[in-house]
């Protein structure tokens, strides 16, 4: 546990919760000004509500946002002298990876309860949505939050490998509009294979977008949960791998 | 930096020397040739080609899934253009964003802008050159985008007559936008130290991007960003599909604005602290 502490220390001065906050704050907003501009409030209430909100979020800002968060995880490292420290200190690889990915995948499950906050305050006090939203908004966020692991693993390997702060972004970004291709094509398979298809297709759990029925069942759930685990396990042991393979630069 | 960088970096730092603020028109050619050996180093070229590839790949893939597409006599070059009016706010301003950042961080990481002041060139004029290095190989890869969007619109097979008039004009409507806000994001990028602040503004510029064609067009006149939404060839009313005259107007109001506040603010001495 001291690793994951120690990069919660080095997480204080970073601005990370800008991100947090901001992006998916922003999200929302903009879905309810445009529908605000175009004169329509969300019919049924809670789930054009989330649709609007969510969907579009899911399709390549909240790739953006983990990618942003592991750059900014991995940047102390890139700079000064502290990638010898880190090398020839006494923390192995795997507990190095684990920690920054634990940090990354912490932030991104805090920017999805932001998410949650954001669409039922704007639903109830600008739209006048009655009631809560419905608990299974609550469960899809939980398992949006799971899908977020592999692609933290992933892009904090990305911003491990790269020492420039905005290239690993440009491949969040290519990533996710890969993604939104394979989604497009009605290749859910994709979930298993591109950690990007799988935070899209758990954020359009629901929905009735692209290719999913708009019904919840417990096969997508369980092929999510699972593409999360498996993707989230290997990216972690060639992460490991990587690091272990790299040495001090001069 | 790599020996082509630093034998640029020499010969430009020696031009410059007996210069004023961004030196004369051969000393400028001589920085910019630099700024592109720098962008070698930095994979430009790759960024860019990111930029094209998602462009005409978002462009082709939402025309050639709406049904209308599905049969050759129903394919039209508004639902090409109306595909390009989306994919263009979509992955433009992430991307110009990257390059100004990755262009402008090396300054900040080697101390280039003290190196570059004791050579005669500014920070501004440092700014200035490499809006020019850069906005070279924006404009290449957006005439690029439109161009290959056009190839692909004659091997689908559409069968009426290329607009060529409206599709010249978005093309050169959409690049004004691209180097406007390419040219806010090096004012950032060297502003500020911190990429964050560059990469976070870009992707609430997608945001507005995105999201300004919903906007009444007084409003997508606010930021820059708005404006791709003001430069639209087609798009969609409800469900009919229609051309539209790009705001000409309005976005060369805003180029005329943007390069004398350009130039105003990378004019001034002490602007940014080298």
């Amino acid at each position: 546990m001291g690793a994951v502490r120690a990069e919660f220390i080095k997480l204080k001065r970073s601005l990370s919760w800008t991100v947090v906050v901001l992006l998916p704050v922003a999200m929302v907003i903009a879905g309810a000004v445009n529908s605000l501009v175009s004169g329509e409030s969300p019919e049924d209430g809670w789930p054009t509500m989330w649709l609007r909100s969510v969907v579009f979020y899911g399709l390549f800002p909240l790739a953006i946002g983990i990618g942003i968060l592991a750059s900014l995880v991995w940047r102390v490292e890139h700079r000064g002298g502290n990638w010898n420290a880190l090398m020839s200190g006494p923390t192995s690889s795997m507990r190095i990876v684990a920690a920054k990915a634990v940090v990354v995948a912490v932030l991104a499950a805090a920017m999805q309860a932001v998410l949650f906050l954001t669409v039922t305050v704007i639903g109830s006090f600008v739209f006048a949505i009655p009631g809560p939203p419905p608990g299974r908004y609550a469960a899809v966020s939980l398992l949006i939050i799971i899908a977020c692991l592999p692609v933290a693993v992933l892009q904090s390997g990305l911003s491990m490998l790269m020492r420039s702060f905005a290239a690993p972004i440009a491949v969040a970004f290519l990533g996710a509009g890969a993604a939104v291709v394979l989604l497009l094509a009605g290749l859910d398979a994709a979930i298993f294979v591109v950690p990007y298809a799988l935070i899209s297709r758990a954020t359009q759990l629901g929905t009735g977008t692209f290719s999913d029925t708009g019904a919840i069942t417990g096969g997508d759930v369980v092929s999510i949960v699972t593409a999360a685990l498996v993707l989230t396990t290997a990216l972690l042991t060639a992460t490991t791998a990587i690091l272990d393979r790299r040495d001090t630069r001069t | 930096m790599n020996g082509r960088a630093g034998a640029n970096e020499a010969r430009a730092v020696g031009a410059l020397a007996r210069a004023d603020g961004w030196g004369t028109m051969a000393n400028r050619w001589a920085a910019v040739a630099n700024e592109f050996a720098k962008m070698r180093h930095l994979r430009m070229g790759v960024v860019a080609s990111v930029m094209v590839i998602i462009v005409v790949g978002l462009s082709v893939g939402s025309a050639a899934t709406s049904p209308a597409f599905a049969e050759a006599a129903g394919r039209s070059w508004e639902a090409l253009l109306a595909g390009m009016s989306l994919a263009v706010p979509l992955a433009s301003p992430l991307l110009l964003a990257v390059m100004a950042s990755r262009q402008v961080d090396i300054e900040h990481q080697g101390n280039g802008w003290l190196l570059s002041q004791t050579s005669g060139l500014t920070p501004g004029g440092l700014c200035r050159i490499k809006l020019l290095a850069v906005g070279i190989v924006v404009a290449a890869a957006t005439v690029l985008e439109s161009v290959l969007l056009l190839g692909a619109g004659l091997l689908l097979g559409v069968p009426d007559p290329v607009p060529a008039g409206l599709w010249a004009g978005y093309t050169a409507s959409v690049s004004v936008a691209n180097l406007v806000v390419l040219a806010l994001h090096i004012l950032l990028s060297a502003r500020i130290d911190n990429q964050l602040v560059g990469l976070g503004i870009g992707v609430l510029g997608t945001i507005v991007a995105v999201f300004a064609t919903a906007l009444p067009p007084a409003a997508a006149h606010v930021t820059p960003w708005g404006y791709y939404a003001l430069a639209a060839a087609a798009g969609y009313e409800g469900e009919r599909l229609v051309a539209m005259t790009p705001a000409y107007g309005s976005i060369a109001a805003l180029g005329v604005v943007a390069a004398a506040f350009f130039l105003f603010i990378t004019g001034r001495s002490g602007w940014k602290e080298g």
